[in-house]
């Protein structure tokens, strides 16, 4: 698919967890217009939000395209879809709560790129192999990380990092977050879900998009690498080209090193032996013919295709199967260093002997080749690094008991105290201050009055959002700025509930339409609009806090399953790795029987070499 | 009489390429490291300054001690901050990967324009390499004092 010279694709799976696909695509080469839209709400209305937004902005861009310049264009469709949704959530009771997120661009004469998003649902750009993030999530945990409430590092792994603090549909209007690029040769700009960059590292995102493949190969790829990272949701992915620039000598060149390193690959094996690759720990029991074709051509292979496309994915892959697979069985670090830097020097040394012949293709390759070794490196570092976020979780846990054993037999008697009493999540500590300049006498009269008026209007079998109510009177009433009346509001709602019946669901359903109730009774109050903004701020503030507690308690409820989950993931990892460990000695295995050539025989009837 | 200089002339074509090189680099920060993204762009400024200047001191002294400990520095800080060494080795990786890239765009084919990005493409590795070596020496430490805890309580492996 083109337009404008770009190359462009787009595809979007269900993933291997949930049973519908609530994501939808844009992708109107005509119009300049690419989406990718994240339904979420209850009551399967996620695929209908999304596509209702979907349809809202094609129309609008369509019908105002020309009258508007391309930034309000944009910005005025994504409204027209946030409407559009509302309305649709307003029209039919159960569609209450729906709404959807949106990733959206406009690329005008092929050059110039707008970009608009509301929620979670992300732009990239690769440019000259480097990858950028177009857009900033809209979530609650980011904007606790912007005001300085939370680290970046713990946001990674915060339990509410998914929780959105804007969409398309819960109001009528959004606050929607526009950018503006000019466009250069070779760009790849990608659009995805959270489906892809919550099951993909962006490393591996990095390489796949860098890869010389075209954009519908990219795209399959991507949400490849999603399903192999769990596929836990569903995975929509827009990728736009734009033209390359002619082959510049260097690329000529490149594709010329990629085959004089190749060509030189029996020399490489060699100069590997002689600095005794055949003799590390690591291929302990192998011939040693066998430990230079597992080890060192195999490197060369991965150097070899990722010179031709001018990516690190091969090297990359090559180096965390060697490492991984040995750090699993127990394997150290000198080992590794050792076996990397045979392999670094054999390589330099091929490379120096290029450079003696050629000069300008040795540089070239010196290049490609430091370039693959700081791509090894990273795929270690990365092994390293995790190994000791394990080993520091351990250790944490074993000091803990060890504390715990230490401690004299009547502060043990404490340690029985539920957990709502001693949250483990920093973000629900009762104890914890949070900023509030207080509420005036106004504002909580007008608090009071807006959820009596919600109240009256709940339905008769809406109990549970009276409740709701009454507990955000409580919160939202309080002066002293703490987690604790919300705690403990949460644990009354919450009550026996548990996670394994239906009494989550229906909790958090009243939440929403509580939520929902409170926007449209403020209307209602007769007071300034001053007045009215307060109340809306304290008791959406005094919501949020409702549900961030709620949520902590599911999360403490499920959190021996998760336990659970992450012990047969990790057995399913370890089980993975033996399969591909054992294709890999299969693929071996039939190379080398293909290289063994029986010259008797007719030569279409001889054995090959891929090469 | 004119003054010898006594620094290496690779190192001095740094030096030059330095402005642009860190002009390039905050243009890219939100994609180079999570915290830098979250700065203004006077504090990232401040930030990546400080590593392209310590590259420069590298590439005039080649004292790996002193680049060993600057990386050791520079670990324990980003770890102070909540940061993994594998995101700080990533930012260290951007930045070397962006100096070449710059060092190369500006060299406009001449030989000292190919040297320099030869030049910061193999200290971006041996860069990469040291900072794996100090986070198996950090691994290592925990791994023993995880068995001398364990040790103590009777349950080591």
């Amino acid at each position: 698919m083109s337009g404008s010279g770009l190359r462009i694709a787009g595809d979007t799976h269900v993933g291997k967890v949930r049973s519908a696909n609530e994501d939808a695509l844009i992708v109107e080469p005509r119009l300049g217009l690419y989406a990718v839209l994240d339904g979420m709400g209850g009551a399967n209305a996620g695929d209908v939000a999304s596509q209702m937004a979907r349809d809202a902005i094609r129309e609008h861009v369509q019908q105002r395209r020309g009258a508007l310049p391309p930034r309000k264009l944009l910005e005025a469709a994504i409204q027209a879809g946030s409407k559009t949704v509302y309305t649709g959530a307003q029209a039919d009771r159960e569609r209450h709560g729906m709404g959807t997120t949106v990733v959206a661009c406009l690329v005008v004469d092929g050059t110039h790129l707008v970009v608009g998003h509301v929620g979670d649902s992300r732009a990239y750009l690769l440019r000259r192999g480097r990858l950028q993030a177009l857009t900033r999530d809209h979530t609650i945990v980011e904007e606790l990380v912007d005001r300085g409430l939370l680290s970046a590092e713990d946001a990674e792994r915060h339990p509410y990092k998914n929780v959105l603090s804007r969409n398309l549909g819960s109001r009528p209007q959004t606050r929607v977050e526009l950018a503006e690029l000019e466009l250069a040769a070779g760009d790849r700009i990608l659009l995805c879900s959270d489906g892809l960059y919550g099951y993909a590292s962006t490393e591996a995102i990095q390489y796949v998009l860098g890869s010389g493949d075209d954009p519908d190969q990219v795209c399959r790829d991507l949400i490849e690498l999603a399903l192999r990272g769990g596929g836990g949701d569903n995975v929509s992915t827009i990728v736009i080209e734009t033209p390359q620039a002619p082959p510049t000598s260097t690329q000529v060149v490149r594709t010329t090193g990629a085959s004089a390193w190749w060509q030189r690959r029996q020399r490489f094996l060699a100069v590997a032996k002689e600095r005794g690759l055949t003799r590390s720990p690591m291929v302990r029991g192998l011939d040693p013919k066998e430990a230079l074709e597992l080890i060192a051509l195999s490197l060369c292979q991965a150097v070899y295709h990722d010179l031709e496309k001018s990516t690190g994915v091969n090297v990359w892959t090559f180096a965390q199967n060697l490492a991984g697979g040995w750090f699993e069985r127990g394997g150290g670090w000198a080992a590794v260093r050792g076996l990397i830097d045979i392999l670094g020097m054999s390589a330099h040394a091929v490379v120096d002997e290029v450079r003696a012949a050629d000069a300008k293709l040795g540089f070239l390759l010196d290049v490609a080749v430091s370039r693959a070794l700081v791509v090894a490196e990273l795929a270690l570092g990365g092994l390293l690094a995790e190994r000791l976020r394990q080993v520091d979780t351990d250790l944490i846990e074993l000091q803990t008991l060890n504390e715990a054993l230490e401690a004299p037999a009547d502060e043990l008697a404490e340690t029985g105290e539920r957990f709502v009493e001693r949250p483990t999540i920093p973000f629900l500590q009762p104890e914890r201050p949070v900023t509030n300049p207080g509420v005036s006498s106004e504002v909580l009269d007008g608090i009071h009055k807006t959820l009596t008026i919600a109240r009256a209007r709940t339905s008769p079998r809406g109990e549970l959002v009276k409740q709701v109510l009454v507990a955000l009177d409580a919160i939202a009433s309080e002066s002293g700025g703490s987690f604790a009346t919300a705690v403990l509001s949460a644990r009354e709602l919450y009550g026996v509930r548990s996670v394994d019946d239906a009494g989550v669901q229906p909790l958090f359903d009243a939440l929403d339409q509580a939520r929902i109730l409170t926007a449209s009774s403020v209307h209602q109050l007769p007071a300034s609009e001053l007045t009215r903004a307060r109340v809306l701020r304290a008791i959406s503030t005094a919501h949020q806090r409702l549900v961030g507690a709620t949520t902590g308690l599911v999360l403490e409820a499920v959190a021996p399953l998760s336990e659970r989950l992450r012990g047969v993931q990790a057995r399913t990892g370890e089980l993975r790795d033996r399969v591909a460990r054992a294709e890999q000695r299969r693929a071996d295995l039939e190379r080398r029987s293909a290289t063994i050539v029986d010259p008797s025989l007719p030569w279409g009837a001889r054995g090959t070499t891929e090469w | 009489m004119d003054k010898m200089s006594t620094v290496p002339p690779l190192a001095r074509a740094y030096e030059g390429l330095r402005p642009k090189i860190l002009q390039r680099l905050i243009e890219l920060r939100s994609s180079l490291d999570p915290v830098l993204a979250r700065l203004d762009e006077a504090a990232a400024r401040a930030q990546v300054g400080a590593v392209l200047e310590h590259l420069g001191n590298f590439l005039a002294t080649g004292d790996l001690g002193m680049h060993r400990a600057f990386l050791h520095t520079l670990l324990a800080m980003r770890a102070a901050e909540a940061q993994s060494p594998a995101a700080v080795l990533a930012m260290l990786v951007a930045i070397g990967d962006t100096a070449a890239q710059v060092a190369q765009e500006e060299g406009g084919g001449t030989a000292e324009g190919a040297e320099l990005t030869l030049l910061l493409t193999r200290v971006t590795a041996s860069t990469a390499r040291a900072v794996n070596d100090l986070i198996a020496d950090q691994l290592e430490r925990r791994a023993q004092s995880w068995g001398q805890i364990a040790k103590r309580q009777g349950s080591a492996p």
